[in-house]
């Protein structure tokens, strides 16, 4: 009897924690597919009659195709070059005598530089930005953002790579593989679920930035999604249909890109805390 | 969770170093792409900054050389005072909150297999959510006409509350989507946590008949605290440099009652483009940061 009791309590707390959880979201979704007469005036919680007039406004005559595209662009290049520049330099570290023994510190330098808050450099990025002409533009975004990854990169790959034995290398150079081709063909592999927790990590961390983007861009040429969401409700204010469909609009791609690696999701997020 | 193999001994991992030719600047030029990156784009700024901290701009150009005026300003400057007040109150509601709710639900999720996966999957789902879009989503549920708190008040007959226009409320407010979007990482790494622990402690307690509650004092809680440590440093750290979602739900507002740090150093630098004071504001909210990281990995060596 007590253990049932035990179990209905546990049903009853995990199912408000969900409920907590999942209702803010459900809120949104539920908003954005009322019209603005049902929201404003019926109060309903879940919607009438369904409209998709809200999304319909922010592809016509506003700029959140623009505003996708320069997301998806932005985030997987400078994702894609984090992991190739990091990837090496994390194995250079990992495997290889330095100079004065400069090998033990490259990582903790770099884990400064991502302790050091963003908003920190903002200033001179910017007026750096003005300066080379990058301002408004996604290459500007991109190496901003290869920075940033790239020092998460090696610190997280670093231990992955120590982790592999240096034997499976030689093993394959006494083979007649260069050091380089035993990196690719053998530890690369090996180091894959590694591989994909970073990225994924790198992937939600860019794509959710927003600092940055608002202040090195301008218009829909380089806006990145959040900019785009939160200028526009700047701007709206009091039209709750839309800015619930731009929210839905701006989180959309990043929720279907964790359902998508819903297996690694977990290590991606906790990566760096719990190893 | 990586492959399970055996670890060399760390001696024997250089075994293969001592290359000659190409081999012998190999590493190096696998280094140099990130570390040409990285000092341009992250250090290079940082030392930028520190210059720009010390001069006096109008109409975003430099003017002349202050020294470290305008440190000494912010020092004397009763509305940095009271973003700073304002950021560490933050920080501390979160952070005790969030802890004590993730480990509450870590707890109980770590003895029952059932639903876990269905609760993980769920409580994910706050902290991917873009935060500004968690600015939306608490702006579609404060708002004082159509949103959910006042949807709900209407109709159990009570008056909609105004969250928003009121400052107390909007702190308050404030926290909570922090609250809800935060909660489920601690709760992630403090589960984690509780699965590594070793098994034995536990089942000795149970065989000397400890209570569920001496048990957590006397051993979860012992055995966990780098873990929570640890947790409690990274979500420090985040919270110190809160943005987005205040630019999105109240811009610092009513007044100044969610004026955090970041606020004030981004309005100081773009609306009154005073960016050599913007500038000195933000190095000393870094060292803040440095600062409490560095003491948190002192604390966690120690222990060790």
């Amino acid at each position: 009897m007590i253990v049932s009791w035990r179990r209905v309590g546990y049903v009853a707390v995990v199912a408000v924690a969900v409920a907590f959880a999942v209702v803010p979201l459900l809120w949104m979704v539920s908003t954005s597919l009322k019209s603005n007469r049902e929201i404003t005036q019926d109060g309903t919680l879940i919607p009438d009659s369904f409209t998709f007039a809200n999304y319909a406004s922010l592809f016509n005559g506003r700029e959140f195709g623009a505003y996708l595209t320069n997301s998806i662009v932005v985030t997987a290049v400078s994702v894609a070059i984090a992991l190739l520049f990091g990837t090496h330099a994390a194995y250079a570290v990992a495997r290889f005598r330095l100079w004065r023994g400069m090998e033990r510190y490259v990582g903790l330098a770099l884990l400064v530089t991502r302790i050091v808050p963003p908003i920190v450099i903002i200033i001179p990025v910017f007026l750096l930005a003005q300066g080379f002409g990058v301002l408004n533009s996604k290459l500007g975004l991109i190496v901003m953002y290869s920075a940033f990854n790239v020092s998460v990169v090696v610190w997280m790959m670093e231990s992955f790579f120590r982790e592999i034995p240096v034997d499976l290398e030689e093993a394959a150079m006494v083979d007649g593989d260069t050091r380089f081709a035993a990196f690719r063909r053998i530890v690369l592999p090996l180091a894959a679920p590694g591989l994909v927790a970073t990225g994924i990590f790198a992937i939600i961390v860019t794509y959710n930035e927003f600092l940055f983007a608002l202040v090195l861009t301008s218009t829909p040429a380089a806006e990145t999604m959040p900019v785009g969401a939160a200028t526009l409700i700047g701007r709206i204010n009091i039209d709750w249909g839309a800015m619930s469909a731009a929210g839905v609009i701006g989180a959309l791609p990043i929720l279907l890109f964790s359902a998508l690696v819903q297996k690694h999701l977990v290590r991606g997020l906790t990566m760096g805390a719990v190893k | 969770m990586v492959t399970q193999v055996t670890v060399a001994p760390r001696g024997s991992r250089r075994r293969i170093f001592g290359e000659t030719g190409l081999d012998s600047i190999l590493p190096y030029l696998l280094l140099a792409p990130t570390v040409v990156l990285v000092l341009a784009v992250l250090v290079y700024p940082l030392i930028e900054g520190v210059r720009t901290s010390t001069g006096f701009y109008r109409f975003g150009r430099r003017l002349r050389d202050v020294g470290l005026d305008n440190y000494v300003q912010a020092l004397h400057d009763p509305a940095f005072l009271g973003s700073v007040v304002t950021t560490l109150e933050f920080v501390a509601a979160v952070v005790i909150l969030e802890t004590a709710l993730g480990l509450a639900l870590a707890l109980l999720c770590a003895r029952e297999v059932r639903f876990v996966r269905a609760v993980r999957g769920s409580l994910i789902l706050p902290m991917i959510v873009t935060p500004v879009v968690v600015g939306i989503i608490f702006r579609l549920i404060y708002a004082s006409d159509v949103g959910l708190v006042a949807t709900l008040a209407r109709s159990v007959g009570l008056a909609p509350p105004e969250i928003l226009g009121r400052p107390n409320a909007a702190f308050a407010g404030l926290v909570f989507l922090d609250v809800w979007e935060w909660t489920p990482l601690m709760f992630l790494i403090l589960l984690a946590g509780i699965q590594s622990l070793p098994v034995e402690p536990f089942e000795a307690a149970k065989v000397d008949g400890a209570g569920a509650w001496r048990t957590f004092v006397d051993h979860t809680l012992p055995m966990l605290r780098p873990t929570i440590l640890v947790a409690v440093t990274l979500r420090s750290i985040d919270a110190l440099t809160t943005f987005d979602q205040v630019y999105v739900l109240t811009r610092g507002g009513p007044g100044t009652a969610t004026q955090l740090i970041s606020i004030y150093g981004y309005q100081t630098f773009f609306q009154f483009q005073q960016f050599g004071y913007a500038a000195a504001l933000l190095i000393m909210v870094a060292l803040v940061v440095i600062a409490a990281a560095g003491l948190a990995v002192g604390l966690m060596r120690r222990r060790r």
